[in-house]
């Protein structure tokens, strides 16, 4: 469990590290390679399950892709790139357009590439068990590589999401949004469902498109992926009131969870790991309406002036209390999920209202797993920001920890969260 | 229709040799054995992502059966279609202020862009098939990139 949490620990870097091309482009405050990932395993999703692909396999290798950049940073293909160096005055208009190298000059820097972040991600894992290390090995090399049908289709998604944000962070612009994300897309992207829905967003973005046969589906979906986008930005809520300086995003915190969903999930053979990851995705996209809330709101609007004292402690409320509260966040967050949800089609809809009403209600054994989870994953994230400020308090995660988790598994963590915590 | 598969001779050679592992794990897996085709030192890491997964083994076996039942090699076009671009053509490009870019066109299990190899399926490879050294080309939409054709070469392995 010690490894494990060398492990998580290592990853934390992901909520931190800018993504390179948006800072290269002086972006402020860009998404995070754990944003990313965020957006990239619910892309995959939508959009894997009209192709009838392995949902749970592509999440995963969401969640794998990238994990090499904890020790080989954001590398975009121009960092592979001497051109960049020399001309470094010229950076931005380099950025615009795509890499244009000869073919051996592409294979020289694509088998560095891989080499350096093969070798950057062996090292994160050797902190894990070696069925951990080789489940989360094998997705990202499916990926790099393209050898299943999941690993070709992830790895064209990663791309068209690259693609989606910088048209929200430049618009369609020509001269702000360049061409190379465009480029870099279209060398990439053959599979006929990905291909329609590169016309999707042409459509929605540049409006005259020649050919364009609507698809209902994929509008939605592009619909949704935009809204749930809004998550990349929006910090949590529970770090804010404390006082932390660019706490981690609500999507920073379900990658978080998700990862921690599977490598514990490995652990808990009678658990449905396609359920577990796909309810971690959605357990908390009722923040795109709702905005982050925390337990502490409602009591922070009518005491605001004991807003301290309040915070240091866990919520003492009476059982009538509780439920009372749960009950009207219940309602609230039904309303703002059917609102996100309301275009997709009625399948995937209901899928994801089942997964979140599920977890909110922990009806099922994986979605009292993963509430343990969570809980545990916001005192670790408590527990971070104490490393960093020796006056921010864990106590009242410890008291939300201690009685809400019970599973042998993840109390065998907690005893190794109080060991590092302690050091 | 059954879909067809292009398929240069070094990537036949490689799929063939995927399969062969794979069965060959396959069957020391059922026999209870460890991995012992693993052990060796050139076999393709690639590998390593079934060691684990008997479900994702077998699937992989019976895409690789179906492949290799409809595949079609890549060949050389004759001479006086060499000028044209065709599957297994390298494509050299150059760009408006005289920056090289080069493509080799490959079918969709063997494209891999970082390498500069890219699927006659993708939309840049669609915008160079059939096209002749000297035409201008426009690759890119919805924002307009525009490259003069240099070279077009054949050397398909």
């Amino acid at each position: 469990m010690k490894q494990t949490l060398k492990f998580l620990i290592e990853t934390q870097r992901l909520k931190e590290i800018p993504r390179t091309g948006w800072v290269l482009m002086r972006l402020e405050k860009p998404e995070t390679i754990a944003d990313h990932i965020f957006r990239v395993a619910f892309e995959n999703w939508l959009l894997g399950r009209k192709k009838n692909l392995n949902v749970a396999r592509l999440i995963q290798i969401s969640l794998a892709h990238d994990l090499c950049e904890v020790y080989a940073g954001d590398k975009t293909p121009f960092f592979y790139w001497d051109g960049l160096k020399r001309e470094i005055k010229e950076e931005e208009k380099i950025l615009l357009r795509g890499v244009r190298l000869s073919q051996k000059e592409k294979i020289e820097r694509s088998k560095k590439k891989f080499e350096n972040e093969k070798n950057s991600l062996l090292k994160l894992l050797s902190f894990l068990n070696s069925k951990k290390k080789n489940e989360i090995f094998s997705r990202w090399l499916d990926f790099e590589k393209r050898i299943s049908k999941e690993g070709n289709f992830a790895k064209q998604v990663d791309r068209i999401e690259t693609l989606l944000q910088a048209i929200e962070y430049f618009g369609p612009d020509e001269i702000k949004g360049g061409t190379s994300w465009w480029e870099l897309t279209e060398e990439i992207v053959d599979d006929p469902f990905l291909l329609e829905f590169l016309k999707t967003i042409q459509k929605k973005f540049y409006k005259r498109v020649p050919d364009y046969q609507k698809n209902k589906y994929l509008e939605n979906s592009l619909d949704f992926l935009l809204k749930i986008g809004k998550l990349k930005r929006l910090p949590r809520l529970y770090w804010r009131l404390r006082g932390v300086k660019n706490p981690e995003t609500v999507a920073g915190h379900i990658f978080t969870l998700s990862l921690m969903a599977w490598i514990f999930g490995i652990e808990k053979s009678n658990l449905n790991i396609r359920k577990l990851l796909k309810m971690a995705l959605c357990h908390e996209i009722t923040a795109v309406e709702t905005g982050d809330t925390t337990p502490y709101d409602r009591i922070l609007r009518s005491r605001s002036n004991e807003k301290e004292k309040i915070l240091a402690r866990m919520l003492r409320l009476s059982a009538k209390e509780k439920r009372k509260n749960f009950w009207d966040d219940y309602k609230i967050e039904k309303r703002a999920l059917k609102k996100i949800t309301k275009k997709l089609d009625r399948e995937i809809k209901k899928e994801i209202f089942d997964l979140w009403e599920d977890y909110r209600k922990k009806k099922s054994s994986e979605a009292y797993f993963l509430s343990q989870l969570n809980t545990v994953a916001v005192l670790f994230q408590g527990i971070w920001y104490k490393k960093r400020d020796e006056n921010f308090s864990t106590f009242s995660l410890w008291e939300w920890a201690l009685e809400s988790i019970e599973d042998p598994i993840i109390l065998r963590f907690l005893e190794e969260l109080k060991e590092y915590e302690k050091n | 229709m059954e879909k067809k598969f292009y398929l240069t001779k070094e990537g036949l050679k490689k799929l063939n040799k995927e399969y062969q592992v794979l069965k060959a794990l396959k069957l020391s897996k059922l026999k209870g054995e460890g991995p012992k085709v693993l052990h060796s030192e050139d076999v393709n890491p690639e590998y390593l992502a079934f060691r684990e997964d008997i479900g994702f083994l077998e699937t992989r076996i019976a895409e690789l059966e179906y492949i290799l039942k409809n595949f079609e090699l890549i060949k050389t076009p004759p001479k006086n279609q060499q000028n044209i671009v065709n599957l297994g053509a390298t494509v050299t490009l150059e760009d408006e202020s005289g920056t090289i870019n080069e493509f080799t066109i490959v079918g969709n299990l063997e494209a891999n862009p970082n390498e500069g190899k890219i699927s006659n399926d993708s939309p840049v490879g669609k915008a160079l098939l059939g096209k002749k050294v000297g035409e201008e080309i426009i690759i890119t939409s919805p924002i307009k990139v525009v490259y003069k054709i240099k070279k077009i070469k054949y050397q398909i392995s």
